[in-house]
């Protein structure tokens, strides 16, 4: 018996590997429910095997993309096609995923307290998210597309939730919430996508001729109106962002650093699998997707200008980032599309570091405090003022964040971040949107503003009253070495990054 | 060549950060000064030899390390290494206050790199990936460096200079990108061998809008001035030296590299609107330095009019005035840098820089000073014999006669607004050197320089001797680069 659809199960890897890797640590925690260390090995060596299953589809050319999932011969239409920027993404999702993972990796004999649920549960989230990330980067129909993106969305939710205090309540009652109405918009954006061109598939030749015809074309531009508005919730932009920092602020640190890095970039690849065959035929430039990105950053950078929670002024950073992510998009030329990826995956790594950073202050400042969880106030060493003189006290610490900090700035020695401006504003420019593009050099000035606020505050004199800073647990140590040494390889040389896209 | 005298300040500035930290101030400072002596000498073989350097950095963006020199580069590459070991060798004795020595010598070391990097630039791009080096190792300097008595003055005055010029840098960004998208290419050469065809008129006109109002920041020309006089004042001398003598010719250099060289017609229809406002800073930083009781303050102003000068040059469209702009670019380099080290010593041995307060007369007191003071001063207010006079002279005298199809009035109103802000500067140089130099006074003593201050002081006096003397050493340098700049011209 022939099957239905053809299968080619390296094709399919990152996700398979992932999704397995999170069925693995559930059986494990099963049939050794003692094992903790191992659960969060097991997630490491999945994540590990996804990404480098992920690599020949990121050496590949954007023509001949890896295809499975295809239908017999007549109709041909694959439903999982990860052409390089797919690819890269799913690298993207993969490697920031790994990097959330060290950073909740438990320190020696002490319990992570802070999670409900055990390290199982935990790391099955994450992993499970991640194979939805890997999977809507590569979906190229409405069906795989839609259950892939809530496989992204929902089990973040319970990530947020799982800290089990009520700020982190709040966070993920406010996240589901969104996440239910963009649900709504989506699905109705994506029934009227099928209405108009008339396959569930995501193809050029049917938007073509969606375009073409009087009716269809006004059907179509909708379904892409709700479709951006619907994913604009999951990427954080103004006004769909409120619950952005609300959920970073309730959950733990590294389940922000996941919001900021793996979901995020799910987000994108969802949008660049609507719009990729939009700009393929050349369709008009989208004024929604210029006046959201305006919108996002001049209000996320204004509000995180005056956040004293560095966790806080990450997340409305967010919302601003978010902005310049979709910056390239409002041209939607091919170019767009990888300048927006390239824009993502360089914003990912800086703030990966950030948060990698914060994790350990915030760890250091209240080393395992029960008392200090079930109290509504912020943590302490949640405010600006606990990065005193971190370059004096933490050289490391102080050296990473200060390079992330610039970086997300746009200024050098964060090279990377200065690159991912110029490569975000080309198409702009090139476009001749210069309304947009002086909106983008007001928001540049800004973002300086904001990251140069915190980064004063690290080359500050330290509090004389210090004392001995406690030993850090080895995977943040681990996180930090690997998502620091990104971050300089990028930025001496980022090609590196930007040569995964092209 | 070139390499080497970018890879040595940098290298070193990272090993500073890094391993160095720890080291006591003597040790630093002789580890920087080898660093920067060798980076000048580095830019005196690639100066003497003229090496060019393409490689590819980053193909997707079609970014290339595409470095060179010719004759416009050149003195400015000379000025800043030569600066550069200037500010390294009057550091010696003087551990800097708020931080560490060795972070102090980095920024000094890769604002350096920056600047040099900046003048190397042939590549569109990459030349403002270099313009944006400067900002947070500058930044630093003044915010953790600056004043040690105003914290709250240092925040802010880092603060103005870091976004003013990130606001400039991202409008020319945006009409480098302008450029590079419709003309194909970033290869500066290429793109001044153009002159701008093939791009459609309207465009070009946006483009050089785009350059000009974004290095008219960094420049920087009225009315985007109100940066530079709190920077500065509150930065340390050297970094006072630096931004006034360094980083405000990249302004004035990308404006002849950029929009002159690339769309020189669309330039041409903003030249008058460049000259009006040249004028304007002339006159309005002449009237604020009569009224400044601040004289470091006074200083930074007196810049704002220099800047001003250069303007004018640039906005006459002739070689003359080209050739004026670029000899004023290292006249006021090597004039600010005099007057920053005179007037950061005089500030430190006072305590303060306020012109109102009863001082003793330099003339009595410390003459070596008292003489840098009124040399720097007179050269500063443009007589002849000293290296001020030939930039505002021959800038004067181009604005006068401008490049056919400029409208004449304008220009010739600019001229006229110009040479009134020389006598501007002839009293406030006058009011300063009656405040400061002259009288009987003898109290309070202040030791006069010596050692390493003297040294750095006195070869600088003897720059602007030179220079004045022997224009011709400069502007033969630059001659040919700017005729083949501005083609024929008066």
């Amino acid at each position: 018996m022939t099957s239905l659809v053809s299968l080619d199960a390296l094709t399919l890897g990152p996700v398979l590997a992932v999704a397995a890797g999170a069925a693995l640590v559930l059986l494990l925690d099963v049939v050794a429910p003692r094992l903790r260390g191992a659960h969060f090995a097991l997630g490491a060596v999945s994540l590990t095997a996804g990404m480098a299953l992920a690599v020949p589809g990121a050496l590949g050319s954007e023509s001949t993309p890896l295809r499975t999932l295809c239908l017999p011969a007549p109709v041909g239409a694959c439903f999982y096609e990860a052409g390089p920027l797919a690819s890269a993404l799913q690298l993207g999702a993969l490697a920031s995923a790994l990097v959330v993972l060290l950073l909740v990796w438990p320190a020696g004999r002490a319990q992570t307290p802070q999670l409900r649920g055990g390290p199982a549960v935990l790391v099955a989230l994450v992993l499970s998210a991640t194979a939805g990330a890997a999977a809507v980067a590569a979906a190229h129909d409405l069906g795989s597309w839609l259950v892939a993106l809530e496989l992204a969305t929902l089990p973040a939710i319970a990530l947020v939730a799982l800290r089990g205090t009520r700020p982190a309540g709040a966070g993920a009652l406010s996240l589901l919430t969104t996440s239910l109405v963009s649900f709504a918009m989506v699905v109705l954006g994506a029934a009227l996508w099928l209405v108009a061109s008339g396959t569930p598939v995501f193809s050029s030749g049917a938007v073509e001729r969606a375009l073409r015809g009087e009716d269809t074309r006004a059907v179509l531009l909708l379904a892409v109106l709700l479709l951006v508005g619907g994913l604009g919730f999951k990427l954080s932009l103004v006004p769909f962002h409120a619950w952005t920092p609300q959920a970073y602020a309730g959950g733990t640190e590294p389940v922000a650093a996941f919001l900021a890095a793996t979901s995020k970039i799910a987000a994108l690849a969802a949008l660049v699998v609507v719009l990729r065959p939009l700009s393929q035929v050349g369709a008009p430039v989208l004024v929604a997707i210029g006046v959201l990105a305006a919108l996002s950053m001049t209000v996320g950078n204004v509000l995180a200008l005056v956040q004293d929670d560095p966790v806080r002024l990450l997340a409305w950073s967010t919302v601003a980032q978010a902005g310049w992510v979709i910056l390239p998009l409002a041209t939607l030329s091919p170019g767009g599309l990888a300048a927006s990826g390239g824009y993502l995956l360089a914003y990912a790594v800086a703030t990966l570091v950030a948060f990698t950073v914060v994790t350990m202050v915030s760890a250091a400042a209240a080393p395992l405090d029960p008392q200090a969880l079930a109290s509504p106030a912020p943590p302490h060493g949640r405010t600006l003022a606990a990065y005193r003189g971190l370059l004096r006290t933490r050289p490391l610490l102080g050296a990473a964040l200060g390079l992330a900090l610039v970086s997300l700035a746009g200024l050098p020695p964060g090279v990377l971040g200065l690159v991912a401006k110029v490569v975000a504003l080309r198409p702009v420019v090139g476009e001749g949107m210069w309304v947009l593009a002086l909106v983008a050099v007001a928001n540049a000035v800004i973002g300086v503003a904001v990251y140069l606020r915190w980064f004063a505050v690290l080359l500050q004199e330290p509090e004389p009253t210090r004392g001995p800073v406690p030993r850090a647990g080895r995977g943040p140590v681990a996180a930090l070495t690997l998502t620091g040494a990104a971050l300089v390889l990028t930025s001496v040389a980022p090609q590196l990054l930007l040569g995964l896209l092209a | 060549m070139i390499a080497l005298s970018l890879l040595v300040p940098a290298a070193t500035a990272v090993w500073l950060l890094g391993a160095g930290r720890a080291l006591p101030h003597p040790m630093v400072n002789r580890v920087s000064l080898a660093a920067s002596v060798l980076t000048l000498a580095g830019v005196l073989g690639a100066v003497l030899t003229r090496p060019s350097i393409d490689r590819s950095w980053v193909p997707s963006l079609g970014l290339r390390w595409q470095l060179a020199v010719d004759g416009i580069s050149a003195p400015l590459l000379l000025m800043t290494a030569l600066l550069g070991v200037a500010v390294v060798v009057h550091t010696a004795r003087r551990p800097p206050e708020g931080g560490t020595s060795a972070a102090f010598h980095a920024c000094l070391l890769l604002v350096e790199t920056g600047a040099l990097a900046t003048f190397y630039a042939r590549d569109a791009v990459l030349f403002f990936v270099a313009f944006e080096i400067v900002l947070v190792p500058m930044w630093v300097l003044i915010t953790r460096f600056g004043d040690a008595h105003r914290p709250e003055a240092r925040a802010d005055a880092g603060a103005r200079f870091v976004l003013y010029t990130v606001l400039g840098s991202t409008l020319m960004l945006l009409g480098i990108l302008a450029l590079v998208t419709s003309a194909g290419t970033a290869d500066l050469d290429v793109l001044a061998r153009g002159d701008g065809s093939g791009i459609p008129e309207h465009t070009q006109l946006l483009i050089a809008v785009a350059l000009v109002s974004g290095l008219a920041v960094k420049v920087p020309l009225f009315p985007a001035h109100t940066w530079l006089p709190p920077a500065h004042t509150i930065a340390p001398t050297a970094g006072s030296v630096l931004l006034a003598a360094v980083l405000l010719k990249m302004g004035t250099y990308g404006l002849v590299r950029l929009p002159i060289a690339v769309v020189p017609d669309a330039f041409a229809k903003l030249a008058p609107i460049l000259a009006v406002v040249g004028a304007i800073g002339i006159l309005w930083g002449g009237l604020a330095c009569l009224v400044e009781r601040d004289l470091k303050r006074l200083v930074a102003y007196s810049s704002v009019a220099h800047m001003g000068f250069v303007a004018l040059g640039l906005a006459s469209g002739t070689q003359t005035g080209m050739q004026a702009a670029l000899f004023a670019n290292v006249a006021h380099g090597v004039v600010s840098a005099l007057l920053f080290f005179v007037v950061g010593g005089l500030k430190e041995r006072w305590g303060s820089a306020d012109l109102t307060a009863a001082r003793a007369a330099l003339r009595e007191v410390s003459p070596r000073l008292g003489f840098a003071l009124v040399v720097g001063l007179a050269a500063s207010l443009g007589l002849p014999g000293l290296a001020g006079f030939w930039g505002e002279f021959l800038g004067l005298y181009a604005v006068w006669s401008p490049a056919a199809g400029l409208p004449l009035v304008v220009l010739r109103g600019a001229a006229v607004a110009g040479a009134l802000g020389t006598v501007l500067a002839a009293a406030y140089a006058l009011r300063v050197a009656r405040l400061v130099w002259a009288g009987e006074r003898l109290e309070p003593v202040i030791a006069d320089s010596r050692g390493a201050e003297w040294a750095v002081v006195a070869s600088l006096v003897a720059a602007a001797l030179v220079l004045g003397i022997l224009p011709q050493l400069l502007l033969s340098a630059t001659a040919d680069a700017v005729a083949a700049l501005v083609g024929g011209g008066a």
